[in-house]
């Protein structure tokens, strides 16, 4: 064979070979979201909807942005979110029908909080915190939905994560996925009390804590080995995330009692801890929920040793 | 005779050292060491320990006393007017918690800061319990307002 034969074969060889790798990926990245069938009928309970909204600090990331008009109140989104990825500008949660979930189904509601799919059919970028969400029951979900649905809607329309190479980017989640959403979901501990498996589920499900209190592997997965161990600022600011276990050890709060205070409060009774790093804005929603949640959140937290 | 030159040399050398050292060491005393992070961090740490006690009243952890609140209180002012004039430019980084904020929005820090200044001496001069936990909550929404826009996370 000549060497000019012998290139092109090889060219073709690897040609194919990408071929085949790129399809390949291409298979593993495509989204499969669930079927109508996977939506129970259900009775919403709305209050339970905006407790669920409290305890997962939806309005902290899904605000309007800083120096607009529009009520603060309301997820009506748009501010800024940074991440070392790029910046994304948070969904309208209001039912407004061209710009918010007003023409969203509860299917595809519960298909972007379990699997991160829009109703597109497109991979949401973890900035969106659906590996926690996903532990969510439905019905919680389905309670969630119902109760964003009567909020006032507020036209604010969607604007384009500002991130290289979006749409393959975007494609490429679908493989992160395969590895992230592998990991178990939350389970409840039959040995434990209902108020702390009802902390455990607000922290780790709808409050998605771990998202940032518990560090990533290099290929940007959660560690469940080091599950609230803190680490880096996963923005990128400056200055690290508190492990969260042995509080009381640490000498950090006295009791369930006192954080419970502390999670009500925050530093406006001089809890200085929960006001850097964006725990303000996360407390100040904490401190909505009933005060028996607060206190589950709290008895689980401080079984972490 | 011999003893007592001995005794005058001892005296003159140690008088000497003595000297010298105690010389060396006004040498090198500094003249106020120029570390504003340090300090403010210090006087923050002041301003903390006074929260602290006060803290305590307001979780009824402690009785109300009019005259720790206005000692408190008033450690907490003075510091924050010492910490407010430390916040040199350029000495953020390293070991400080200091945001760059501070210095990129300067008139915002400043007014946040006076504003902290301006709580706690309203805290200072509450005389009965009524009034102390809406002035001590003002204080405390000072310190949060202020924290979370221009102090970092623990390193």
């Amino acid at each position: 064979m000549s060497p000019g034969r012998r290139r092109r074969r090889l060219a073709a060889v690897f040609g194919l070979g990408g071929a085949l790798v790129a399809v390949c990926l291409w298979i593993l990245s495509e989204p499969s979201p669930l079927s109508a069938s996977a939506i129970p009928a259900h009775t919403p309970d709305l209050r339970n909807g905006e407790t669920l909204f409290r305890a997962g600090v939806c309005l902290a990331c899904h605000k309007p942005p800083d120096g607009s008009n529009a009520n603060a109140e309301l997820p009506s989104g748009g501010a800024a979110f940074k991440t070392p990825v790029g910046v994304f500008y948070p969904q309208n949660l209001t039912p407004d029908a061209e710009t918010g979930l007003g023409g969203w189904s509860a299917l595809d509601f519960v298909n972007a909080m379990r699997l991160g799919i829009s109703p597109a059919g497109t991979h949401y970028f973890p900035a969106f915190p659906y590996p926690s969400y996903r532990s969510m029951t439905t019905e919680d979900l389905l309670d969630l939905y119902a109760w964003l649905e009567t909020l006032p809607a507020v036209r604010s329309p969607a604007r384009k994560a500002d991130v290289p190479l979006l749409t393959v980017a975007r494609r490429g989640v679908g493989l992160w996925k395969r590895l992230e959403l592998r990991r178990p979901t939350h389970a409840s501990d039959g040995t434990r009390s209902a108020s702390w498996n009802r902390g455990a589920y607000l922290v780790n499900a709808p409050g998605h804590c771990g998202e940032c209190h518990t560090p990533k592997s290099w290929l940007k997965v959660a560690d469940d080995r080091r599950h609230m161990r803190g680490g880096p600022h996963p923005g990128g600011e400056e200055g690290t995330v508190p492990d969260l276990h042995g509080l009381v050890a640490r000498k950090r709060y006295k009791d369930a009692g006192d954080l419970t205070l502390a999670l009500q409060n925050g530093e406006t009774l001089g809890y200085e801890d929960l006001s850097s790093g964006g725990m303000a804005a996360i407390q100040e929603q904490i401190a909505r929920l009933p005060e028996s949640d607060v206190r589950a959140m709290s008895e689980y937290l401080l079984s972490l040793e | 005779m011999k003893v007592t030159s001995h005794a005058v040399s001892f005296a003159v050398l140690a008088a000497f050292f003595f000297g010298t050292t105690s010389v060396a060491m006004l040498a090198s005393d500094p003249p106020a060491a120029p570390d504003p992070a340090k300090a403010r961090h210090d006087a923050m740490e002041a301003v903390g320990s006074a929260m602290k006690s006060l803290a305590a009243i307001a979780k009824k952890e402690a009785p109300f006393d009019a005259a720790a609140v206005e000692k408190n209180a008033g450690a907490m002012a003075e510091n924050l007017e010492k910490a407010s004039k430390l916040f040199v430019a350029g000495t953020g980084g390293g070991e400080s918690r200091a945001k760059p904020e501070i210095w990129s929005d300067a008139a915002a820090f400043e007014k946040a800061m006076a504003d902290g200044i301006a709580a706690a001496k309203a805290l200072q001069a509450v005389k009965d319990e009524a009034a102390f936990m809406p002035a001590f909550q003002a204080v405390g929404g000072s310190c949060k307002g202020c924290h979370d826009k221009y102090r970092a996370p623990r390193k």
